[in-house]
């Protein structure tokens, strides 16, 4: 969405074959600036790509390395091969927890950008929008551990909201903190804080949007709908693909919402609603067994495996020619 | 464990450090300059703990009150830290990263789990054979054997990693002072089909006969840990067994079925399934069902909400013979430093007139014999009495309760699953769990 876009930093086909294909390599005498911008390159991306290396690809192989032993963090490691992997794939808790990822991640991430682009919708449109974005992203404040502990007392059997729903002749009201409906009011949660959220982050890139070519779409007769299928959305898609990679990334490391929601007590959350990430925790933070390193370890790069698949492939569907304007 | 070996390079460091900090002191006037103290006679150096309780809790202001004291005796400085429950979470990181501290407390079921089982539990042996200051009674006179029997053997095979402060017991709590309890119950019902009687009654008065935290597979398990112990049936050994085997027992199924009849019998506060602890102890507190089962903490935990006419009333599930034990003390981490002064705290404390405030100010109780219960608690010191004890779940310990119990028995008390649906789903996903280990 930038407005100006140098031509000579776009390595596109046309200029390699224009300097003859050597492109790589700047001929002498090429421009001073294009000069100085390569002799920038290493001196501003070394002390990145060495924290990066550092602080992320080292704690990753030293967690792979980890994930072929029987370790409790204190002892001696066992050599374990594969068979953590192995005992991952068995585990029918893990399969469990995977699947309620691919949930949130799919199911959750469905909705969120369902609502957020309904809002995106109207908010265009709306009067008093700064104070309407402002109350929408206001869940997104709010700490998990916050909702963990007021849905005991709101949705209790007896609580305000049954109670609401009774006087309004609902003689049975959902038991919505039994275990099986657990999950569902994770994700009910989570959609309801994430909305305002990625609806912020989209009604940014909306607001950049220019007015005339909505005066432009309004006076071709266009309804609201048609205004957000073909102006608004190829004019964010660069925006809408980033969410959706954020959405991926954040989404399969959610973890203190279910364990806010299923723990009580100081006990763990049923199974029934781990995600990877909580099954992760509970093998490396027991609260009365030993610590399972190695199969924590393996079971958290099996979540970075997912995110980096999800987010590989996303960025290839969503991949659009930008739109300058 | 050797705790004895290279004690003195230790006293050598502890008083080098002490020269320096009464050097540091002497140059600083700006910094708690008297807390140094160490006078005559007193041996002085420190070590560092880390509690189980939050400091606001009845227990916390025990130990509390204790290590004042016990610094004001011996010179001692005592480097607590108010840890809470997360402690056990935090003990094994902290042992890896070698910054744990030298003393711990928990329930010895959580020692043993975290740290005991692997060997990284200090063995407390020499302990015992300290005398208790002021009661010139040797810690070994002082704590029954029994408590000490009852546990699970570290790797070199010692079951003296706690010193236990703490006892206590799970069974069914009631008020006996409830006129619908006591008109259903004459006395302590002694068989099986005596209880459901009682529950019947209950149920004609509209009076739930139980109160569960539907979430909590270790209180509600509790029955079938009972039932399935009253069948001649070791709970441990029923988990270790590999080959699953074990669930054929026509003993565990009749337990299941026991536990079947609460959960279809419509006996169970009927919200059970769907709010969160602490909602139906205190529904239960304020007399909306008749019986919970619980460790017998729970009378602390609701003092506060019962009413003046409370009486209570204490039993073991019919066909019990034999009550839970759990206990909860002091350990040593795998690489405590300070194991002299720590070894000697763990003795102080356990004078009559300090850990009676476990009975008096916390309202529990304590392994002594001689300190008397709170009076709330007088049936279940009784139980406690028995020249035996068996540990809770017989001692099952370890990613077996995560894996293979909690969700299962939680489906079965939910009433998702009847009983020989549970005992097969027990029978399989334990299988599959040992095939997993190997």
């Amino acid at each position: 969405m930038s407005t100006a876009t140098p031509v000579t930093l776009q390595d596109s086909s046309r200029t390699r074959r224009v300097r003859g294909g050597s492109a790589s390599r700047p001929p002498v005498g090429a421009a001073p600036l294009e000069r100085s911008r390569r002799r920038m390159f290493w001196a501003f991306t070394t002390p990145a790509v060495l924290i990066y290396v550092v602080l992320f690809l080292v704690p990753v192989g030293y967690a792979a390395w980890t994930s072929l032993y029987k370790w409790d963090g204190i002892g001696p490691k066992k050599w374990r091969g594969l068979k953590n992997y192995q005992t991952l794939w068995q585990d029918p808790i893990f399969r469990h927890s995977l699947t309620n990822t691919l949930k949130i991640l799919f199911v959750g991430g469905i909705l969120t950008f369902a609502f957020a682009f309904a809002l995106m919708l109207i908010l265009r449109e709306m009067n008093r929008k700064l104070f309407a974005r402002s109350v929408l992203f206001f869940p997104c404040l709010v700490n998990a551990m916050v909702f963990g502990i007021a849905a005991g007392v709101l949705f209790s059997p007896t609580g305000p909201v049954n109670k609401t729903l009774e006087a309004l002749g609902w003689s049975h009201p959902p038991q919505w903190l039994a275990t099986e409906h657990l999950q569902t009011m994770i994700l009910g949660t989570l959609v309801w804080t994430a909305t305002g959220y990625y609806t912020a982050i989209l009604m940014a890139a909306v607001d950049q949007i220019p007015e005339y070519l909505y005066e432009a779409a309004e006076l071709d007769g266009a309804n609201a709908f048609q205004r957000f299928r073909h102006v608004t959305l190829p004019m964010c898609w660069d925006v809408i693909s980033v969410c959706a990679v954020l959405w991926t990334v954040s989404s399969v490391k959610i973890f203190e919402l279910i364990l806010m929601y299923g723990g009580s007590s100081g006990s763990q959350p049923p199974s029934d609603s781990w995600n990877t990430a909580m099954y992760v925790y509970i093998e490396a933070f027991p609260t009365a067994s030993t610590p399972q390193l190695g199969l924590a370890t393996a079971a958290a790069l099996v979540s970075l495996f997912l995110v980096v698949v999800f987010t590989v492939v996303l960025r290839r569907l969503l991949r659009r020619d930008p739109i300058e304007y | 464990m050797g705790s004895s070996t290279g004690r003195s390079p230790r006293l050598l460091a502890i008083a080098t450090a002490a020269v320096l900090a009464v050097g540091v002191s002497a140059c600083s006037s700006s910094k708690s300059s008297t807390s140094s103290g160490s006078g005559s006679g007193k041996s002085g150096g420190s070590f560092s703990y880390w509690s189980m309780w939050r400091q606001d809790e009845p227990q916390a202001k025990v130990i509390q009150a204790a290590i004042t004291q016990f610094t004001a005796d011996t010179g001692i400085k005592v480097n607590v830290e108010w840890t809470g429950r997360d402690v056990a979470k935090k003990i094994g990181p902290a042992m890896a990263a070698g910054k744990a501290p030298d003393m711990w407390d928990e329930g010895a079921d959580v020692i043993y789990g975290a740290a005991a089982q692997n060997g990284n539990a200090k063995d407390l042996s020499a302990v015992l054979g300290m005398t208790i200051p002021t009661d010139n009674e040797k810690v070994s006179d002082a704590i029954p054997s029994k408590y000490f029997d009852s546990l699970p053997k570290d790797p070199d095979g010692g079951q003296h990693w706690v010193i236990p402060y703490e006892a206590s017991t799970a069974g069914v709590f009631y008020d006996s002072a409830d006129p619908t309890v006591s008109a259903a119950m004459t006395s302590q019902p002694a068989t099986w089909d005596d209880f459901i009687k009682v529950c019947d009654a209950l149920k004609a008065k509209s009076e739930p006969c139980l109160a569960s935290e539907g979430e909590d597979p270790w209180t509600n398990g509790l029955w079938f840990d009972y039932l399935v112990s009253a069948g001649g049936v070791n709970f441990n050994d029923l988990a270790t067994d590999k080959t699953g085997a074990s669930w054929d027992n026509p003993a565990v199924l009749k337990a299941a079925q026991q536990v079947e009849q609460l959960v279809k019998g419509g006996y169970i506060i009927p919200t059970y399934t769907a709010t969160k602890y602490p909602a139906q102890q205190t529904n239960w507190a304020g007399g909306k069902a008749g019986f919970l089962m619980n460790g017998n903490w729970v009378t602390a935990e609701v003092a506060k909400q019962i009413p003046a006419t409370w009486k209570y009333g204490f039993m073991l599930p019919p066909g019990a013979t034999q009550p839970d034990s759990m206990v909860f003390g002091f350990a040593l981490t795998k690489n405590a430093k300070n194991v002299s002064q720590a070894e000697q705290f763990m003795a102080y404390f356990l004078q009559k007139k300090t850990l009676s405030g476990i009975s008096t100010v916390a309202g529990n109780l304590t392994p002594r014999t001689d300190i008397p219960a709170p009076a709330e608690l007088a049936d279940v010191q009784k139980t406690l009495n028995a020249p035996k004890l068996r540990l809770t779940f017989d001692g099952v310990a370890g990613d077996w309760t995560t894996k293979v119990w909690n969700q299962n028995y939680l489906d079965f008390w939910h009433g998702k699953i009847d009983a020989a649906t549970f005992v097969a789903k027990m029978k399989s996903a334990q299988v599959s769990f040992w095939k997993s280990q190997s």
